[in-house]
């Protein structure tokens, strides 16, 4: 019977849905029993009505922009409020006004259809959300007189509240939130109570007591809150998708294939927490998890008496303990042969005390060992102090993604800040390095772009590196061989040149087109993005053999070239003097040189063939015209004096070949032998040819609303947790965890009436975000 | 693009920016790694033994006699000697021909432990001075020996041309002197772009130290070949340096009588000198390096080959086995 009165919202977090219906940003419900009106012929359209002026009255949203239900935007502190309004919207109530002390509702229920009536509500109180008391209220007097507190708040709270009677009603929405609790979704009672104005103006005078206190006063607003929510009659929940991107628990699963350890840190709270970390498919059954949560009877008991010192010393110890006990036990699991995994939860609360230095290093230990860390309830602050404590503690890298702007704090400690652009503003992207719009795009930044960015940073670097040791070296030999007066080897323009043309335009291609394995390799096979982790391509051992082979090469050069001024080199017996040499040498060596990264390549594209070429050619046209210009230097006429030498061909065939046969039977062995992750799959699939296109995000998708809806669904874990979200959960509201660590809470964003005075007239908005 | 997607910020797509610009994948699989060995050692050692050929044919005669030049009595102290211009230099060395030398013979001189490359020395010399008449007082990077006494600007200036090499050779043989042709030894664009026609040697070897040979002021730069040949400096503290070219054949078992002026301190520092002659051939005069590194390279790359062979037959693995893929070798536990 009550099955319509809850109310299933989508919210989309981030992306907006093509698709064939309008939906409102946000909304994403469709029950014909419920839409255009059709709720009136329901059994108690009455009480469809109160839930639905509940929804437009109790909030504190600000509406901007034109008064007209396709134009307006709702400002909200956290997106599931204004879900709800637009919600109310979309039934038939549209909220389109607020001032200080009125609330305009533009109502199509009237016992006609198609009959629409302006509707205002005085708004008489506020009693505002914290996250103590988890639920909000509003007090509101209707044009007749009626007098009518309508409250929305987390079921338990809610449901302390309820006035006796109505058990079946009750039941039933108890029924249907623990449902909606499993699939994941927010959910909040929503109550009422009439009041008489006696009963009103007493209370009134106490609250006005309470709000004018100069001590406590947000403690003793609570009290006097308290006293007035009592004795609701419930009209129904809602639910609230906080909706998993797209491609999220997929994303999940392949990083961590690709060998990253992924911890959640959330505002969420500890059952939402679970719930996420199951559709992410971070936790799964087979794995051991270890709790440690504030919220146990014997740390509420304790809370209750009040002495926030006792508090403080009574979690700490509780974690302490519970840290041990969890090491011991993780550590029997590990060295045990069942391979189980392990996962890690903790809330904010005792994570503060977790962070304590004396608890710090065990707790960093710990975690470390499990595969899956949730820290749930957390503020910004404390979110930066994990990934601080990962990155310094454990001398990890880190990476920070999120989309809010209580994530800039760990984006910004983290080594790596990703911000995903979205609905929750841009702060995240603005102090993120990598900004990008949907979650599951991790998999491509990391896993293809991230993974070649390193891979071709070892190999530019490297080669490098590699390049000017040959160079230098083969000036090196020269010095023994100079009474170690200093001369040089090489012309001085050629050296100068050396690294600006001779060999740098291929290194900058293969700097920006080398791949190891295409696109859709890499994601097929995450774990090659493990090589990174382990450093595989730039390490001692790596920079040591380049070292080894740099070294022979130049002794190669060097020598070969330098071999042939013992005697005469044309049939006319001529001798060559030092500069013919040292050209013939430089010359040996570009080729050299740049054939080497030829060896370097994974692919070699006709960029590849044109730089390494072109750097060869450059050379040669570079001596051509060098070597008649200048008369006064020594290289004048070298080249040609040396093309006149069927010599000089021959050395410039034999030494590069004698260079790089080193490294090729190196390549060879190694391949055969040792062969890299990644080397394995390009002959997996060596036959087979890029597609072209593939590269590209596939953005699009081909479900259709509802189809998203039941596809959702059916990717929750089938898990039977007896617990439900709460609506309010969301990160905005999180200063609260922030001042207790000393921060000062930015100012409210729902404290209505000061924004609905302040409000600007133009249609700018002041305030989105705070 | 369409009208509705001119606002899209959407990158131009090419093949370039999306990085799927068509590539040659190249693995090296026991196919290509062998075949490169073949293909290297079949071409590189038949070029090796014509190249070793070549050279092998080439006749080379060297002869030290910086040591032997020395009358007995000064042995000890071979300076003294050198630098005493009152006794004469003149030596004769014979020398047995082992092997026809076929016309065109090449005389050489070589020195060892010779710096010519040193830095000081390279750059003692003025390539502008040499090459225009000009610029004779362009002697910034020739000191010590720029100016003479009067300070007037030595031409050539600089300890290159300073220490220009002064022995002579007079060859005979069968009581016959043969003649030794000093046109052509230096390569044709020094005499033709950096000594001038029209610059003549100028207050040279005239008073200090007297470092070598002195140069006829009736010549221009242009035709002092020997001073070409002498400035074109050495790579290696050894060199050889051409001296002139012998137009007629000798004939095996000759004996050769060099006389020989040996006017050329090297006792100073130790240095040796030697008398050079040769024939020469495509590739030139003696050199094995380049034969004996062709048929090395060339025979590793075959040996390696047949390593490569005997590996693949022995440590065999299919190529592309995803058992070898470290995840599957080491499964994540």
């Amino acid at each position: 019977m009550n099955k319509k009165y809850d109310l299933v919202l989508v919210k989309t977090s981030q992306v907006q849905k093509p698709s064939t219906k309008a939906y409102d940003k946000g909304f994403n419900f469709d029950d014909a029993r419920l839409m255009s009106g059709a709720w009136r012929n329901e059994p108690n359209p009455d009480m469809c009505k109160e839930f639905f002026r509940c929804l437009a009255i109790c909030h504190t949203v600000l509406p901007e922009g034109d008064e007209t239900p396709d134009k307006i935007r709702y400002q909200a502190a956290s997106p599931d409020e204004a879900a709800l309004v637009v919600a109310a919207k979309n039934f038939g109530f549209f909220f389109y006004r607020r001032t200080p002390t009125m609330v305009y509702v533009r109502e199509s229920h009237a016992e006609k259809m198609g009959k629409v009536q302006d509707v205002t509500y005085e708004i008489l109180n506020v009693l505002e959300f914290n996250s103590t008391r988890k639920r909000q209220s509003v007090v509101c007097r209707y044009k007749d007189g009626r007098l009518v507190l309508y409250c929305k708040g987390a079921d338990s709270v809610v449901y302390e509240r309820l006035g006796s009677g109505n058990d079946e009603i009750k039941k039933i929405t108890r029924v249907h939130m623990e449902q909606y609790g499993e699939a994941g979704l927010r959910t909040l009672c929503l109550a009422y109570k009439d009041l008489s104005p006696d009963m009103y103006e007493s209370w009134n005078e106490k609250f006005m007591q309470a709000k004018s206190c100069l001590r406590d006063r947000e403690k003793k607003l609570d009290e006097v809150a308290e006293l007035m929510e009592t004795d609701l009659n419930l009209i129904g929940c809602t639910a609230i998708e906080d909706k998993l991107q797209d491609g999220v628990p997929a994303c999940i699963e392949t990083l961590f294939k690709a060998g990253l350890k992924i911890w959640v840190l959330t505002g969420d709270k500890l059952e939402t927490a679970i719930n996420i970390a199951y559709a992410c498919k971070l936790i799964n059954n087979d794995m051991k998890q270890f709790i440690i949560s504030s919220e146990t009877d014997e740390i509420r008991e304790v809370e209750n008496r009040g002495d926030q010192v006792e508090i403080a010393q009574f979690i700490k110890e509780k974690v302490k303990t519970e840290l041990q006990k969890y090491q011991k036990e993780a550590q029997t699991i590990l060295s045990g042969s069942s391979g189980q995994k392990l996962a890690f939860l903790i809330d904010g609360k005792c994570l503060m005390y977790a962070l304590d230095p004396s608890l710090r290093s065990m707790l960093l230990s710990f975690c470390l060992n499990c595969s899956a860390v949730v820290c749930c309830r957390v503020s910004p602050l404390q979110k930066a102090q994990v990934t601080r404590l990962v990155r310094k503690g454990a001398n990890k890298i880190t990476l920070s993604i999120g989309d809010g702007a209580n994530d800039v704090g760990m984006i910004q400690a983290a080594n790596i800040g990703v911000g995903i652009s979205g609905m929750e503003g841009m702060q995240a992207v603005m102090a993120s390095d990598f900004a990008i719009a949907q979650f599951r795009f991790l998999t491509d930044l990391l896993l293809v772009h991230g993974r070649w960015s390193y891979l071709r940073l070892c190999k530019v670097v490297s080669y490098f590196f590699y390049k000017n040791l040959t160079f230098t070296l083969t000036q090196f030999w020269y010095t023994f061989q100079t009474g170690y007066s200093g001369q040089r080897f090489y012309d001085d323009w050629c050296q100068s040149l050396y690294n600006v043309i001779f060999t740098a335009l291929p290194v900058v291609i293969v700097g920006l087109l080398d791949k190891d394995v295409s696109v859709a390799l890499s994601k097929k096979y995450p774990q090659l993005y493990k090589e990174g982790i382990q450093n595989t391509f730039f390490n001692w051992k790596v920079v040591g053999i380049l070292a080894l082979f740099s070294l022979y090469q130049s002794i190669v050069v060097y020598n070969f070239a330098v071999a042939s001024s013992t005697s005469g080199l044309t049939s006319t017996g001529k001798m060559l003097g030092h500069w013919d040499v040292s050209t013939m040498a430089f010359t040996c060596l570009v080729i050299t040189v740049n054939l080497r990264l030829l060896m370097m390549c994974s692919t070699v594209t006709r960029w590849h063939v044109i730089s390494i070429g072109g750097s060869v050619l450059l050379w040669f046209l570079f001596i051509f015209i060098y070597a008649i210009v200048f008369v006064n230097k020594g290289t004048f006429f070298t080249i040609y004096v040396l093309m006149s030498t069927i010599y000089f061909y021959l050395m410039v065939i034999l030494v590069p070949i004698c260079a790089l046969l080193c490294d090729f039977i190196y390549q060879g062995f190694q391949r055969w032998l040792f062969p890299n992750d990644y080397q394995i799959v390009q002959e997996v699939h060596r036959h087979e040819s890029d597609a072209v296109g593939v590269g590209l995000l596939d953005i699009g998708h081909q479900l259709s609303p509802e189809d998203e809806i039941r596809y959702a669904f059916a990717m929750l874990p089938k898990e039977n947790s007896k617990h439900t979200g709460f609506a309010f959960d969301s990160p905005g509201y999180e200063s609260f965890f922030a001042s207790q660590q000393g921060v000062v809470a930015p100012q409210k964003a729902w404290d209505v009436v000061r924004r609905a005075s302040m409000k600007p007239k133009d249609k700018k908005p002041q305030n989105s975000q705070h | 693009m369409d009208q509705k997607n001119k606002n899209s910020k959407k990158p131009v797509y090419s093949k370039f920016s999306q990085q799927e610009l068509p590539a040659w994948k190249p693995i090296l699989t026991p196919g290509w790694v062998i075949a490169s060995y073949i293909t290297i050692g079949a071409l590189f050692i038949p070029i090796g033994l014509l190249a070793w050929t070549a050279s092998d044919s080439v006749v080379e005669i060297v002869d030290r006699y910086d040591e032997a030049c020395v009358p007995d009595d000064f042995s000890k102290n071979p300076q003294s000697y050198i630098q005493n211009p009152n006794i004469k230099k003149t030596c004769t060395r014979s020398i047995k021909v082992p092997k026809k030398l076929v016309a065109p013979i090449f005389v050489y001189y070589q020195l060892e432990n010779f710096y010519q490359n040193h830095r000081r020395f390279v750059k003692s010399r003025s390539d502008k001075q040499l090459r225009d008449v000009k610029a004779e007082n362009d002697t910034k990077f020739c000191l010590p020996v720029a100016y003479d006494y009067d300070n007037k600007p030595i031409v050539p200036c600089g300890l290159i041309a300073w220490s220009l090499f002064n022995d002579t050779y007079k060859i005979s043989t069968r009581g016959k002197d043969i003649s030794i042709e000093k046109k052509g030894i230096a390569w044709k664009s020094d005499a033709k772009a950096k000594f001038g026609s029209n610059v003549y040697p100028k207050n040279f070897q005239k008073d200090g130290l007297i470092g070598g040979a002195t140069l006829d002021e009736s010549i221009p730069l242009s035709e002092q070949e020997d001073l070409m040949v002498w400035m074109r400096t050495a790579a290696l503290p050894t060199f050889r340096k051409l001296y002139g070219k012998i137009n007629t054949d000798i004939e095996a078992h000759d004996t050769i009588k060099v006389e020989i002026q040996n006017n050329y301190n090297t006792y100073k520092f130790g240095g040796r000198k030697k008398l050079v002659l040769s024939t020469t051939t495509w590739i030139g005069g003696k050199n094995d390096f380049v034969g004996m590194a062709y048929i090395s390279v060339g025979g590793i790359c075959l040996f390696m080959a047949i390593n490569f062979i005997l590996l693949y037959v022995f440590r065999p693995r299919r190529l592309g086995d995803p058992s070898y893929l470290s995840w599957n070798r080491h499964p994540i536990t």
